[in-house]
């Protein structure tokens, strides 16, 4: 009974291990990110990339593509991208005898890994087009609605400098994403490793090491993972917290904050201990699994006032607040 | 024994040593402040001596706070959840042991969850509880533990004024001075040798006042008071020693005209009492040898010493008398025994004279002691008049009036004490009597009350006495001043008493009253008679 427990934890841990070093192969010194990446695939979640230009964002999400037997596609945001250019359309069509009828011709939402590349640049309809797909895993086109594949995981990336021609996405949309990951500038030596290997004639190569069945066995495993209450409590807490009213907000929240995370960043917190939990080769979630989580998990979800857009409040500091504030279950 | 058991066993394991832990923590605090507390006592009793019933009440009331302490810390019990917790932070396990804890108390049908508890369970099993939890005596004990002996030696330090609190010592209510000490420890030794007074329940009876005053049974002024009636009891049956002596060596003189008497009057003149009754006891034994003529030289001697009257030796002539009229009656053996007794009587007024003189210096000493305590009194009361009069301050007008009448009062009491005899009625006098405060030149110094014969003729003995200070000028109320003249006539607001003076009820005594109706007022009493005439002057006419 407990071998077969056990069992199944050792295999979840060494296919995620495969696919990390995989990943690593190409991607240099975001062990963290790619860490992030394949939690919020496991998570049965989206994730949301946000870093400068020329940081391997874009590579890092083809690069996980590959090393998954998973049919990707990426769709570059444009101001001018319709919702159609994503969604797909019916167009018609003319049979062998001559008659014309409407086929639905699926678009790039259509895959099980979905590179939302620059998904600021879209227009607020195009971007509102994700919604659906994201939360429902459906299309609606015309009057029929189109199931997607199982899983379906999009990768969005978002670059923060360039505000000019960009739509910030709305709360609602950003609340589906599961965790968002900051892609911060590589160090020296993670730049090293990277000059080393681009710029040498063989690109590094990556084996596909994770198929479509293995990706939902693996989120099986992660939501039998058992959480006690005290902890489940402690994420509630936290997420509360980041409410700017009263009982269980913390002082920074209500003096910054607009509003606070969704019953989503709470499940965020606690799907992505359990992921965690396993890593560490735990059968149950700590309270430092939701620290650890609560980063990436809240800091999309945490809307700030006028006075925190005014004095540039980055939403991690309400974060670090709110995690020491917040005492850990006795 | 199940995963469940292990687990639950461990944790009772880790409460009670937590538990352990804590009350040893909280308990050597809990000692270290509490203990602060009795020795900051301790130090200030070096310096302000502090009563057995205050200390003993503030130890009551330590122990009483240190034993609820104690019964408080030792009540709380950290249930086995907050256990799990310490373990978990303790050792590391991430929530481990909390979450099968709680799994166990919330039991899910789950293998994950088994296997939850199982992996909690071997990690408890592995846990060291000497590892997580030594057994560790806290640094707050030692602490504790130095106060202790600090305090203990504060006890021990070879300081006159330390008292042993350890050893159930502490300041008595009243303290003597080391002179009083002496003056008493002489009076003690006096009266215990004057135990053949028959009085000897007088030195207990010392103590006993002396014990009083010390646990503050008695105040310095009842002490002395006490003191006095001591005295009165030394006073009784006291001897006219030196009328005796006198006495003694007039007989002595007497009996010197004999031959045969003289070296018993050598002895008496000499004061040697017990000297000369052997003396006369060789003259009786042999006073068959003598002749005729010595014998009634003697009887002459006899006859002439048993005459003198004085006051004490009364039984001594009686027996010289006799012992003179035996001889005379040429009774020798009548004559011997006369003599043999008035021997006796010599050796007995030895002893009682002997006695006297004890008597007197310790009375001498118990008048030390008695003043001593009296200025004691004296200077504590006027301290504690400075401090009303301290309290007093913000009080404007009558309470600067009474001030300066208490200084007037402490006025009149030098004068009473110092130049008693020597006063001169002035004006001033006569404010101070207003003031209810004793007369200038009054000995006894009481009020109102006749004063002693120096005082009461002062005015005509002699030229007249002067001051000093400047007497303040007191205007008599409708006496014409020297500048501007203000005569206010106006019809008093109130009616007139429709009683007659005559009948207003008099706080004098029937004594000052008697005196107010003699032709001759002593001068003491004249700023009575001033006030008086005051009270009944008609108001001035236009």
């Amino acid at each position: 009974m407990s071998t077969a427990i056990d069992q199944q934890v050792v295999t979840f841990q060494q296919q995620f291990r495969k696919v990390k070093e995989e990943v690593s192969k190409v991607i240099v010194g975001y062990g963290e990110i790619i860490d992030g990446v394949i939690m919020s695939l496991l998570a049965s979640g989206h994730v949301l990339l946000e870093g400068v230009p020329g940081l391997g964002k874009t590579k890092l999400v083809s690069t996980l593509s590959d090393v998954m037997h998973l049919k990707f596609s990426r769709i570059q945001f444009t101001p001018d991208l319709m919702p159609a250019d994503i969604t797909g359309t019916n167009m018609i069509h003319e049979d062998t005898k001559g008659e014309k009828f409407l086929d639905f011709q699926p678009g790039p939402i259509f895959s099980n890994i979905v590179l939302a590349d620059e998904v600021n640049r879209a227009t607020p309809k195009t971007q509102s087009a994700l919604l659906e797909a994201m939360e429902e895993r459906s299309v609606t086109v015309g009057k029929r609605t189109h199931k997607l594949d199982s899983p379906f995981f999009v990768l969005a990336t978002q670059n923060p400098l360039e505000m000019e021609g960009t739509y910030p996405l709305p709360e609602a949309q950003l609340d589906r994403f599961v965790f968002k990951l900051k892609v911060d500038y590589p160090t020296v030596d993670s730049l090293h490793t990277i000059l080393n290997r681009t710029t040498k004639v063989e690109a590094p190569k990556v084996n596909r090491v994770l198929g479509q069945g293995e990706v939902l066995e693996m989120r099986k495993t992660v939501r039998a993972v058992p959480i006690a209450r005290p902890v489940q409590d402690y994420a509630i807490r936290i997420t509360l917290a980041t409410h700017p009213k009263p009982p269980y907000a913390h002082p920074l929240t209500m003096k910054y904050a607009r509003y606070g995370s969704s019953p989503r960043g709470a499940q965020a917190l606690v799907i992505g201990g359990k992921i965690r939990a396993l890593l560490k080769n735990r059968v149950h979630v700590s309270s430092e699994d939701i620290r650890a989580i609560a980063y990436g998990a809240l800091r999309h979800r945490i809307l700030l006032n006028f006075e925190g857009e005014a004095e540039r409040i980055d939403p991690d500091t309400i974060i670090t607040g709110i995690l020491e504030g917040t005492p850990e279950p006795a | 024994m199940s995963d469940k058991e292990i687990i639950i066993k461990s944790l009772e394991r880790v409460e009670r040593r937590i538990r352990t832990n804590r009350l040893l923590n909280e308990l050597a605090l809990g000692a270290t402040y509490f203990l602060a507390f009795p020795l900051a006592l301790k130090v200030w009793d070096l310096f302000d001596p502090l009563r057995g019933a205050t200390i003993a009440f503030i130890a009551g009331i330590w122990i009483l706070l240190f034993a609820a302490y104690v019964v408080w810390r030792s009540l709380y019990r950290a249930t086995l959840r907050q256990a799990a917790a310490v373990i978990d932070r303790a050792a590391g396990l991430n929530d481990e042991i909390k979450t099968a804890f709680w799994f166990i108390h919330n039991p899910r049908p789950s293998e994950w969850v088994d296997v939850q508890i199982h992996r909690a369970s071997i990690s408890a099993k592995r846990m060291n509880l000497d590892t997580f939890f030594p057994r560790r005596i806290p640094k707050t004990s030692y602490v504790a533990a130095g106060l202790l002996l600090l305090f203990a030696g504060l006890n021990f330090v070879p300081l006159p004024w330390n008292h042993n609190w350890l050893a159930l010592q502490a300041a008595p209510a009243f303290t003597l001075t080391p002179d009083e000490a002496a003056i008493l420890k002489q009076s003690e030794a006096l009266l215990r040798k004057a135990e053949k007074l028959k009085q000897p329940e007088l030195a207990e009876k010392l103590e006993e006042i002396v014990q009083q005053l010390q646990e503050g049974k008695i105040d310095a002024a009842q002490a002395a008071q006490m003191l006095d009636l001591l005295q009165s009891l030394l006073d009784e049956g006291n001897l006219d020693a030196a009328s005796i002596r006198e006495g003694l060596e007039e007989m002595a003189r007497d009996l010197a005209e004999s031959d045969k008497l003289e070296p018993t009057a050598e002895a008496m003149k000499n004061k040697e009492l017990n000297l000369a009754a052997d003396e006369l006891r060789k003259l009786a034994e042999k006073l068959g040898l003598n002749t005729p003529e010595s014998n009634k030289q003697m009887q002459k001697s006899l006859q002439q010493a048993s005459e003198n009257p004085r006051l004490g030796l009364e039984e001594l002539a009686k027996l010289l008398k006799e012992a003179a009229e035996n001889l005379k009656n040429e009774d020798q053996q009548g004559a011997q025994q006369s003599l043999d007794e008035a021997a006796q009587e010599l050796d007995s007024l030895e002893e009682r004279l002997q006695s006297q003189e004890l008597k007197n210096l310790a009375a001498e000493q118990l008048q030390n002691l008695q003043q001593s305590l009296r200025q004691r009194q004296q200077a504590g009361s006027q301290q504690g008049r400075r401090g009303q009069q301290g309290q007093a301050q913000g009080q404007k007008g009558q309470g600067q009036r009474g001030q300066r009448g208490q200084q007037q009062n402490d006025q009149a009491e030098g004068l009473q004490f110092g130049a008693g005899t020597e006063g001169e009625p002035t004006d001033q006098a006569g404010l101070d009597s207003q003031a209810g405060a004793p007369m200038p030149g009054n000995s006894e110094g009481n009020g109102l009350m006749p004063s002693g014969k120096g005082g009461s003729d002062a005015p005509r003995e002699g030229a007249a006495t002067t001051l000093d200070v400047k007497l303040q000028q007191e205007r008599v109320k409708g006496m014409q001043d020297q500048g501007k003249e203000e005569n206010i006539e106006e019809v008093s607001k109130q009616e007139r008493s429709k009683l007659d003076y005559r009948n207003v009820k008099s706080e004098l005594s029937p004594a000052q009253k008697d005196l107010l109706n003699q032709d001759r007022i002593p001068w003491e009493y004249r700023p009575l008679i001033k006030n008086y005439f005051q009270a009944i002057r008609p108001p001035d006419k236009k």
